[in-house]
């Protein structure tokens, strides 16, 4: 049997257009979504329970909005669901995140948790390693394979020259990356016990961010492209695609 | 400062590919925020439909319609999502509310007509007459293996002499003691050669009740129909019944008349005045895309005012039908509806989508009739689908009959 937490964030759409207002990024419009990488550590976190027993409890830090994830994730087939929610929010730096999210799981009394490698939003990847420090906890990241044991797991992580096989064992943090498993998809069941499910709600915690957001501005216009016409200029495109973009 | 920008795009590029197959996810055309009228469960079911159409139905359908075959992984996955008889409630049923069950279909048929005809005919006209009018052993029997997915089931009705007019039905059951003998032949049938499990109806000493056929009963047999221009993705079918022996506890107990049948398609008619607003959703969807990329004379062909005033017209009609489906439902969902509002409903949105097909093939210039784009595909369907489940016109003389008092369906009463 394992306990076993899956930290989840909600995050813009990855495909809607975030707008600039008056120097803070205007998200008032955006379709919210489960963090991508967070899709592939909820699977992981069902196939570990599957596969040794145990509850798995979904955790997202952030405001009543983010229901809908946890909702989500229960319809996925997680079984708690926890919301954290802090009167910092506005502008939490990592150290504050991860501050606030340690202290949470450290009273979760869990011996696994998984993550995304990264938020599709900032892509910061840094929650999941900070959370593991805070805890004493080995952690592991970008794993893109899994084995279960039960106090142990196997993982596979990139590495420069192919791929690392790690043991570690329970407890531990494990951030995961694309191509780890096939998130499942929900199905009505699960969304009718999502209808019912009760989400525990734990809003006493504070931590101050080390740092200030002073400003979001817009990324510089694309620069224009150029356009070649004709087999004469098949010397010079492939020049400029070796010399300048570096890609051939 | 230029390696930085690549890294960018490569990052959102990264992001963009894996949230499930399809590169951009489909949004769906909702001009009158009519989400916001929905549950939370009844948008996490939608999306959930939504996102398998868009990752395994799409990027296959145009192989299906040449192959001329359902996919068999596509009934796999319909039982797993736990959608097939999704307002039925027990016997390993959902009991959804009828605005989720039309969301669903809405759903499949952006996808392909024959895709939501599977849903249809499994839930609304198999599924459903066993659950009102089966006997409790014929629902537990039946219901939790059709509900997954496990047993197709189809629905005979039709007769190749018999359609807008099934009262007049030739299939006979006859008494022989200890089983019914059954005979005649049914036409135009959606799952049949495909199907575990056939209701069918046919006039036992002149009264038509419905009976319970199983694939191998002897005397059975359910032909495959070739050569369609429609629906080419779905199974249609002939059933054949040469003395075929049905045991005493297959004939469903507590209905005769044409009551039974007519019960089933207000459920599925029900259903495809949902699925069509999807098929018009589809079209509109790459009318639009369409217009934006396609230059002629140096602009966009979206910029030019005769284009703007066609998608002006889809959307709106759309719209309309939308909210027609979604007040349908909520008619459905508290018992206030009668069925000339389903016959409306679906013979609007059908003749609505089929404009909008044709409109979209209008806009896609001679790209309208390819395959790439699915044009062709549902307005092709479409045709089928004005046709079947009570003709246009048999709507019309429906609504007819309600406006004035008097029938206009035959000469004879």
């Amino acid at each position: 049997m394992v306990e076993i937490a899956v930290l989840i964030k909600q995050v813009p759409d990855t495909s809607a257009k975030i707008e600039v207002r008056d120097g803070r990024v205007d998200l008032s419009s955006v379709k919210w979504i489960t963090s991508p990488y967070d899709e592939f550590a909820i699977e992981a976190a069902l196939q570990h329970k599957e596969a040794n027993g145990g509850t798995i409890t979904a955790v997202t830090l952030g405001p009543e909005s983010c229901d809908k994830a946890l909702k989500d994730a229960k319809a996925l087939g997680v079984d708690n669901l926890l919301r954290v929610w802090s009167d910092s929010w506005g502008y939490m730096d990592s150290n504050a995140i991860q501050s606030i999210l340690a202290q949470v799981l450290a009273n979760l009394n869990v011996n696994a948790i998984y993550c995304g490698k990264a938020a599709a939003d900032t892509g910061a990847g840094s929650t999941g390693p900070g959370i593991a420090q805070r805890l004493g906890w080995p952690s592991v990241a970008n794993i893109v394979g899994i084995k279960f044991d039960n106090d142990a797991l196997e993982v596979t992580q990139p590495s420069s020259s192919g791929q690392s096989i790690i043991g570690v064992s329970l407890p531990a943090l494990i951030s995961c990356d694309k191509g780890m498993n096939e998130p499942r998809r929900a199905n009505v069941r699960g969304i009718m016990m999502a209808k019912k499910a009760t989400i525990e709600l734990i809003d006493n915690i504070h931590s101050d961010s080390s740092i200030s957001l002073v400003g979001h501005s817009n990324p510089p216009d694309k620069p224009p492209g150029k356009k070649f016409e004709g087999a004469e200029n098949v010397p010079n495109v492939v020049k400029l695609l070796r010399d300048e973009a570096n890609i051939i | 400062m230029k390696e930085d920008y690549i890294g960018r795009v490569l990052h959102i590029v990264t992001f963009r590919s894996f949230r499930g197959k399809a590169m951009d996810r489909y949004e769906g055309v909702d001009f009158y925020n009519i989400e916001s009228q929905l549950t939370e469960e009844e948008v996490m079911i939608r999306d959930m439909v939504r996102d398998w159409v868009s990752d395994e139905v799409i990027p296959n359908i145009e192989h299906a319609c040449r192959d001329g075959i359902f996919p068999d992984k596509w009934r796999v996955a319909l039982g797993e999502m736990g959608v097939l008889g999704a307002p039925l409630e027990g016997y390993g049923c959902p009991g959804l509310s009828y605005v989720a069950y039309g969301l669903i279909c809405q759903e499949l048929e952006r996808g392909d007509s024959g895709l939501r005809s599977f849903a249809s005919v499994q839930g609304s006209l198999a599924m459903y007459p066993i659950w009102d009018f089966g006997s409790e052993e014929q629902k537990n029997h039946y219901l939790p293996k059709m509900a997954s997915g496990e047993w197709v089931g189809c629905f005979g009705l039709t007769e190749p002499d018999y359609g807008s007019n099934p009262g007049d039905m030739i299939t006979r059951a006859t008494d022989e003691g200890d089983y019914y003998l059954l005979n005649g032949a049914k036409m135009w049938i959606t799952n049949g050669t495909i199907a575990d499990v056939a209701v069918v109806w046919a006039k036992l000493d002149g009264v038509i009740r419905g009976f319970i056929v199983e694939k191998g009963d002897e005397g059975f047999s359910a032909p495959e129909m070739t050569g369609k221009h429609s629906l080419k993705a779905s199974v249609t079918s002939e059933l054949v019944f040469q003395d075929c022996k049905i045991p005493k506890d297959r004939i469903l107990p507590g209905v005769e008349g044409l009551r039974g049948p007519f019960s089933c398609l207000n459920n599925a008619r029900y259903g495809i005045s949902w699925g069509a607003v999807g098929a018009a959703q589809a079209c509109f969807h790459s009318a639009k895309e369409y217009a934006l990329s396609r230059i002629q004379f140096s602009h966009p062909i979206a910029s030019y005012q005769l284009v703007q005033n066609k998608l002006a017209w889809m959307l709106r009609e759309i719209t309309k039908g939308q909210l027609l489906a979604l007040d349908l439902g909520k008619k459905k969902d508290d018992g206030s509806w009668i069925p000339e509002h389903i016959s409306l409903a679906k013979m609007n949105n059908v003749d609505m989508a089929l404009e909008i097909a044709r409109m979209a093939r209008d806009i896609h210039g001679a790209n309208g009739i390819l395959d790439e784009y699915c044009i062709m595909r549902h307005m092709a369907n479409l045709e089928s689908v004005k046709t079947y489940e009570g003709t246009h016109d048999i709507h019309n003389l429906i609504l007819g009959r309600w406006i004035t008092g008097i029938q206009a369906f035959t000469r004879e009463k």
